[in-house]
């Protein structure tokens, strides 16, 4: 009985550790179902979950990342095309890591660095790059959206300033 | 085989009472490790990303926790070994005791000193495959430490011994010289150090296509070495009792 109860006791002490550690860290150590890590690791699950839907060409439901007003105007398989310099459908995004997660002081500004595993399916090439997402949001009730342009999209010049 | 295999529970549970006594400084071996992990990740968050010096220092400070966990745990209690020899005492099972307590403080080191890192910053590559090659490379280190607590006559010359076994590993990578430079007799200098292949199984972890063969070799190389650097402790201390003295 007495041994059950230590065992018990250890296995909530683990447990709890590790969750705790988990939290703490922003979700950087892997609790499948439980949503930890307050804000950093809710822009570590919408930066996988952005990436998983470009993996699975899902361009529809990579769009909603972004802010209501953009939706519409996000070209995904184009951005692709220009980061990647492939078309959507020679490449074979395999593996997904984030690699780190800041948010600035005002605690709506968040940037996260990801690292792809990707495949070029026409020339058999594997290779691997890494790409920052930023995201915003109004205020701390509102929801996370990515910034489009600083994250994929190129930026053109601004005609009216000097450059 | 039979004294041993009755031997190694007993004294594997009496070193494990010995170091479960000594809290203070269980704690602080083992706060070493996240420590330690803590500073890489402060200085590797100025890059925001993990790179290869990152890893080899990860694996460096593996075999230097092995070596200094083990340096002085046969050398502080000669005594009692040589007079235990006289009643049957197993020194294959005293160096295994050692080993496996040795390698259990090594392997929560580890798991701290990794978690530290990835806390902020992710580590290319597979992450328990990464564990298990910090593991071995600390449970070698472990095999380095009793070979010279089993060669040192006292503890403070022990100590003064580890940084000689791990300079040698700071000095043979291609951190200090180009990779070009390990031919010949270097290079197989080189194939014999625990960082080298912990080092080596990072960078296999982290290519683009899996390789193996070379990864499951260092993984074995590791392991091999700290069943020979065991071997070599139990006969060092079977050989300095016939010795007459």
């Amino acid at each position: 009985m007495k041994r059950a109860l230590l065992f018990a006791l250890a296995l909530i002490v683990v447990v709890g550790g590790y969750l705790g550690a988990a939290h703490l860290s922003g979700g950087a150590f892997p609790t499948p179902m439980v949503p930890v890590g307050g804000d950093r690791g809710e822009l570590r699950r919408l930066a996988a979950s952005f990436w998983e839907d470009i993996q699975f060409k899902d361009f529809k439901s990579a769009a909603r990342y972004h802010s209501e007003s953009t939706q519409g105007a996000v070209d995904i398989p184009y951005l692709i095309e220009r980061i990647f310099m492939l078309k959507p459908e020679l490449l074979d995004v395999m593996e997904i890591e984030v690699v780190f997660v800041d948010i600035d002081s005002t605690g709506d500004r968040g940037r996260v660095r990801t690292r792809l595993k990707c495949k070029n399916l026409a020339i058999n090439n594997i290779f691997e790059k890494e790409l920052m997402l930023y995201f915003r949001r109004a205020d701390a009730q509102s929801p996370w959206t990515m910034e489009l342009e600083s994250s994929l999209r190129q930026i053109e010049a601004d005609a009216a300033k000097a450059h | 085989m039979v004294r041993l295999g009755q031997q190694l529970p007993v004294l594997t549970a009496r070193y494990l009472a010995v170091m479960a006594a000594d809290l203070p400084t269980l704690l602080l071996l083992l706060a070493q490790a996240p420590l330690i992990g803590l500073l890489c990740q402060r200085i590797w968050l100025e890059v925001e990303t993990d790179t290869p010096s990152l890893w080899f220092v990860l694996v460096l400070a593996s075999v230097w926790f092995g070596c200094i966990n083990a340096c002085r745990e046969i050398v502080k209690e000669r005594p009692i070994v040589e007079r235990e020899r006289l009643f049957g005492l197993s020194m294959p099972a005293y160096v295994l005791s050692k080993l496996s307590v040795l390698g259990g403080i090594a392997l929560l080191q580890v798991i701290f000193l990794q978690a530290a890192v990835e806390w902020r910053i992710s580590l290319r590559g597979a992450y328990l495959l990464e564990t298990l090659a910090l593991w071995l490379a600390a449970v070698a280190g472990t095999g380095l430490g009793l070979v010279v607590s089993a060669v040192s006559a006292r503890q403070e010359r022990a100590v003064a011994a580890v940084p000689l076994l791990l300079l040698p590993q700071i000095l043979l990578s291609r951190f200090t010289v180009p990779e070009s430079s390990f031919e010949g007799g270097l290079g197989w200098a080189r194939g014999l150090l625990p960082v080298y292949h912990g080092f080596h199984v990072f960078e296999l972890a982290a290519d683009s296509e899996l390789r193996l063969g070379p990864l499951l070799w260092s993984l074995f190389v590791l392991l091999l070495e700290s069943v020979i650097l065991a071997l070599i402790c139990a006969a060092l201390l079977l050989r300095r009792q016939e010795s007459p003295r």
